[in-house]
């Protein structure tokens, strides 16, 4: 029992890690229409920027956000508006994705470059630190993580909910055309989308640079799960990212366990086929469209 | 690069349409991965090389001609194989020494054998690299085969002794990234751990750039495993040692095989607290017996003054002890064609613990050197030091309380 326990709460843990590199592509996927393939590069670029930050400041890892979040917010908005947008028209809308595939690229071999191919640890603070909870350890630093992606969920939520201008992205996203009509600068709102997206991408890295070592791949696997994640959920929902990354980190932390740890990928992916088969628009994805001129 | 290439072939060219045969030095080619991922290894192997080379010079160069290196980048496989016909073809090289990492050399080598010119690997440890049935390709480095022997041999005589318990009652688990190098040594561990009678537990195999290994940890914890045995890169040597302390999961002894486990930067990494008494297995390094390795200080010295830094890793010793027993055979061969170079090659006697990283030289019928070996090492304050075998520890193994 202590083991299912501990089990449990790994994967737990597991989804929140998953959760919070989600969310912002979904963001940008389900409103920008666009599959950001340098998703994870965007992370590692942050994580980096949270090594720089800590270890030239002498600072908590966490404070690093004040600064990493609107570098990677004006960083998502310069890849839309210089990348992305000039492409928006193409005759074929693949384009855009090779763009991204080419950025993720250039961001992995200029890190190489930059930082050279030993990686990076950012002082873990304190918060590689076991917490004892009943029968369970688990760390500070992903308790915090946890806390973080259930906040943002809640928060852009609210925002897209309430807000004028998260109306004009839900707008944007459900027609742009129509969107177009009513007065919204459609351009305006993909960019800062994106922005957003990339800033989500920017809290992520601050709170995961003193947990993982940083290194020029780091962003290769978790796109991977990022994007299981966010078609599990339904593109472009953001409570179905976060329900997604925990389905997600349960089934890779159980069966890593109970099965073998060379299957939890075999695991993980013959659910997300399943899941897909039955459920082609993902847990909570409505009907939307992901035309760019609907 | 393209441009000074093609400059480079231009001038050499127009020389070999005037050149006089006085003016002769012999080229030997240095390929190895000078960018990219493995860039940082390449450069520390190629360096060992480099004082080889320089070492001959100053005794008169191989039969009365200095020797020259032309270096080729073998940043990808393809571009090992480009490379490997580059100095073949265009440098007119009469040997071939790399190449640090197993695939490019399996595939640079190819091109050689094809060629007929001689190809000396000074690091790379795959089984394949020599069970090709080559002719041309000679290794002077030990290999994953060795790394596995030597793993359990140390197991066996000294951790078991120093844990005051019988080696068969030991209960071992097996932890590796799942490409061919952990692969490969995996499987050896597990021969050789049962032709000695060991107690396997369990044998678990992950991808190197995994981020999470809480449950393997969990899975080795409940199977109350003494000693893990890991064979990684850096991210998942940080990874477990970082995650089995977390929690709360204390095996007697934690073996790696190399890779992430010899470089400081993972000690950096988890910590003074958790890399101290960790084990491991690798080529010979710096804190060692030098009566068994004569001529290392004076290898480190010679280091320091051209590079002007301590040595990085064990990489570039290694491949100068090879370079230089191939450079030296070469020497006293009857000329510089391929048949002449494998004779005297083939001829090399040299017996363990007279080099300075205490590899001897003696190959066997698949040019593989039998007399170079692994060393069995432990992280004693924060520094790599030397414990197995015997004749080479620099200090006693420190296990247990």
């Amino acid at each position: 029992m202590e083991v299912f326990l501990q089990v449990l709460v790994n994967g737990l843990m597991l989804g929140g890690l998953f959760a919070i590199i989600g969310i912002g592509l979904t963001l940008i996927f389900g409103i920008v229409k666009v599959i950001n393939f340098a998703h994870g590069e965007f992370l590692m670029v942050g994580m980096y920027a949270a090594f720089l930050l800590t270890t030239a400041l002498d600072v908590h890892p966490y404070t690093t956000a004040i600064a990493v979040i609107p570098l990677l917010f004006v960083f998502g908005m310069l890849t839309q508006r210089f990348l992305i947008q000039p492409l928006m028209n193409a005759r074929d809308d693949h384009i855009q994705i090779f763009v991204t595939v080419g950025l993720s690229t250039a961001l992995i071999n200029l890190a190489l470059l930059v930082f050279g191919a030993e990686f990076a640890t950012t002082p873990p603070s304190g918060l590689r630190t076991a917490l004892e909870i009943g029968p369970v350890r688990v760390l500070v630093g992903q308790l915090v993580v946890f806390g973080a992606a259930t906040l943002l969920v809640v928060g852009l939520t609210l925002y897209l909910n309430n807000t004028q201008f998260g109306r004009a992205i839900r707008a944007v996203a459900q027609n742009r055309a129509a969107a177009r009509l009513m007065g919204i600068n459609v351009n305006w709102v993909y960019i800062v989308t994106f922005g957003l997206g990339a800033a989500c991408v920017g809290l992520a890295a601050s709170l995961i640079a003193p947990l993982y070592p940083t290194s020029q791949t780091i962003g290769t696997y978790f796109v991977l799960i990022a994007f299981v994640v966010v078609v599990l959920g339904g593109m472009g929902s953001i409570t179905g990212a976060f329900l997604g990354a925990m389905v997600i980190g349960l089934i890779d932390s159980f069966s890593a366990y109970y099965i073998g740890s060379d299957l939890r990928e075999v695991a993980v992916f013959t659910v997300f086929l399943l899941i897909l088969i039955l459920r082609p628009q993902g847990l909570f994805g409505g009907r939307q469209t992901l035309s760019h001129v609907s | 690069m393209g441009w000074s290439k093609t400059l480079k072939a231009t001038v050499a060219a127009a020389a070999m349409m005037t050149a006089t045969p006085a003016l002769a030095e012999v080229t030997f080619g240095a390929l190895f991965p000078f960018s990219g991922g493995l860039a940082l290894l390449g450069e520390e192997s190629a360096r060992g090389l480099e004082i080889a080379v320089d070492e001959i010079n100053a005794r008169g160069g191989v039969q009365g001609e200095p020797v020259v290196l032309e270096r080729g980048d073998a940043v990808d496989n393809n571009q090992a194989i480009g490379e490997a016909r580059r100095l073949i073809s265009r440098e007119n090289v009469v040997a071939i020494f790399g190449s640090y990492s197993s695939s490019r050399s399996i595939a640079a080598s190819q091109v050689a054998e094809l060629a007929g010119i001689p190809y000396f690997e000074l690091g790379a440890v795959a089984d394949e690299v020599t069970g090709r049935g080559f002719d041309y390709l000679y290794r002077l480095n030990p290999t994953a085969e060795d790394m596995g022997e030597m793993i359990i041999e140390m197991i066996v005589e000294q951790v078991a002794p120093a844990l005051d318990i019988d080696p068969t009652e030991l209960t071992i688990g097996i932890l590796h990234e799942d490409s061919s190098y952990g692969t490969s040594v995996a499987s050896h561990q597990n021969r050789f751990a049962a032709e000695a009678g060991l107690n396997i537990v369990t044998t678990l195999s992950y991808p190197a750039n995994i981020v999470d290994m809480s449950s393997l940890v969990l899975d080795l914890k409940e199977r109350e495993v003494d000693v893990v045995l890991q064979t990684s890169y850096q991210n998942d040597s940080v990874l477990f040692l970082r995650q089995r302390h977390e929690a709360g999961f204390e095996p007697a002894a934690i073996i790696g095989s190399g890779g992430g486990y010899s470089m400081q930067q993972t000690a950096d990494a988890v910590g003074t607290d958790l890399i101290e008494g960790v084990l491991n297995i690798d080529f010979t390094q710096y804190v060692v017996n030098t009566e068994f390795t004569p001529g290392l200080e004076e290898f480190v010295e010679t280091y320091r003054a051209k590079y002007g830094e301590d040595p990085r890793s064990g990489h570039s010793l290694t491949n100068y002890v090879g370079a230089l027993a191939v450079l030296e055979a070469i020497d006293s061969a009857e000329g510089l064609e391929p048949a002449q170079i494998r004779s005297a090659v083939d001829a090399i006697d040299i017996p363990a613990g007279t080099t300075a990283s205490g590899n001897g030289v003696w190959f066997d019928e698949n040019n593989q050197n039998q007399r170079a070996r692994m060393m069995g090492l432990q992280w004693q304050d924060s520094r790599l030091v030397t414990v197995h075998p015997a004749d080479a520890a620099a200090s006693e193994l420190r296990l247990g309380d």
